[in-house]
């Protein structure tokens, strides 16, 4: 395997990751991160979604904490 | 400021301004592309494709240099601000521009091959000890990638969810992949013997990136120095001098945040100067009905207790202030953000 085909294999499983990540973070972990956007519209869930895919270890360390914080 | 989130927070001026840039950008493809088919005729001539390429990348750069001038020539002169205002917009679309260029590129020269166009454009070229044949598209697939990163986190969720210094420090990135893309100008212009115009404009352009740059720093220089100290508290001058809703920048020794001293009706109040939004200079804007303005974005917070007006939830730190015969004194020490402190009168202190 080349330099260029790990870069592009390492490449595709984040994005491929990602992407999964950020429509199930949009859909239902966006509102648990941050309660101002529990009652945000569609438009705002697919404006985040590339930022989602891409920052997908953030989000889901801050959505992790959210849960933990989160009444029982 | 909002209280929920939209797609877009979209208002008349922020309209006005978006279909200014859009236009602009616009305009300038046509004359690109009009000039274009005008100047290289004959043994010259070149595709539509290859004319868009070109149209398409010199237009995102020049936006970019634009983008990268507007923060300094904002702190040279405040009528600049309105540019300042919706600069998030502006840099999305660069980046969309950037992102058609790179599209036609990786089409038009690695799309038609066998190999997956991006392994193309990644092997096609290794010959990096190279001046004369060094891959330089590689440098603006590296700076169109941070482009991306900056563009997909420019909504204010991201400001609020990553904390004000680390979605700075992220879209500081703009600094190295502009590098990138001066290195993939000059290098591509190396490659070709008639690219010498644009190699031209790219030094003009960087030479205006750095001057705005350097003779805003001059000036905030000017503004750092240490205010004298009076029995622990830093003197800021006579009261009366300090323009009414204005704000005087006193700078505490051994540096720290400068400290935005306003005269408003109440009296004298003191803030720290950075908004809490995107770090904006408070003390360069002004108290517009009772509230402290930033002027990057129109944030504002109550002079007495640094906390946005209600529904809004932000606060910043305060100062004591006291007034000694005539003279502003400000405590150096910063208050919890919102907490609330009484403007100090002209009366109050002897």
């Amino acid at each position: 395997m080349t330099v260029a085909d790990a870069v592009i294999l390492f490449a595709a499983l984040y994005a491929s990751i990602g992407v999964g990540f950020a429509m199930l973070f949009v859909a239902r972990g966006v509102g648990r991160v941050d309660p101002v956007a529990r009652s945000a519209g569609v438009g705002f869930r697919l404006v985040i979604l590339p930022g989602a895919a891409v920052l997908w270890p953030v989000l889901l360390r801050l959505w992790w904490r959210s849960s933990r914080r989160a009444p029982a | 400021m909002s209280v929920g989130y939209r797609a877009v927070q979209w208002s008349r001026p922020k309209r006005l301004y978006d279909a200014c840039a859009a236009g602009a950008m616009l305009a300038y493809l046509a004359l690109f592309v009009g000039a274009g088919k005008l100047l290289w005729t004959g043994q010259r001539s070149i595709s539509d494709e290859v004319l868009l390429i070109r149209a398409t990348g010199s237009g995102a750069l020049a936006m970019l240099h634009v983008l990268l001038v507007i923060g300094p020539l904002a702190r040279l002169t405040p009528r600049a601000l309105p540019l300042l205002f919706n600069r998030r917009h502006l840099g999305v679309m660069t980046f969309a521009l950037a992102a058609l260029h790179g599209t036609l590129v990786v089409g038009y020269y690695h799309g038609f091959g066998a190999v997956n166009p991006i392994r193309s454009l990644l092997v096609n070229n290794t010959r990096f000890d190279s001046l004369r044949a060094f891959p330089f598209e590689l440098l603006g697939f590296a700076a169109l990638l941070v482009m991306f990163v900056m563009a997909a986190t420019s909504h204010d969720f991201w400001l609020k969810n990553l904390g004000a210094a680390a979605w700075k420090r992220l879209h500081m990135l703009v600094y190295p992949a502009y590098a990138l893309l001066v290195g993939h100008v000059a290098l591509g212009a190396v490659q070709s013997p008639r690219a010498w115009p644009a190699a031209a404009a790219l030094a003009a352009g960087a030479a205006c990136v750095t001057g705005f740059h350097l003779a805003a720093g001059w000036r905030s220089r000017g503004q750092d120095r240490a205010a004298p100290v009076a029995d622990g508290w830093l003197d800021a001058g006579p009261a009366a001098e300090i323009p009414l809703d204005r704000a005087r920048l006193v700078c505490a020794p051994g540096g720290g945040e400068r400290i935005a001293v306003f005269r408003h009706a109440g009296g004298i109040s003191a803030v720290t100067n950075v908004c809490a939004h995107q770090g904006g200079p408070l003390g360069e804007g002004r108290v517009i009905d009772g509230c402290i303005t930033c002027p990057w974005h129109g944030w504002q917070y109550r002079p007495e207790d640094g906390c946005a007006p209600p529904p809004f939830k932000e606060k910043i730190p305060t100062h004591q202030v006291r007034i000694v015969a005539g003279r502003v004194r400000i405590d150096p020490r910063p208050l919890p953000p919102g907490t609330a402190t009484p403007p100090a009168r002209e009366t109050s202190g002897a």
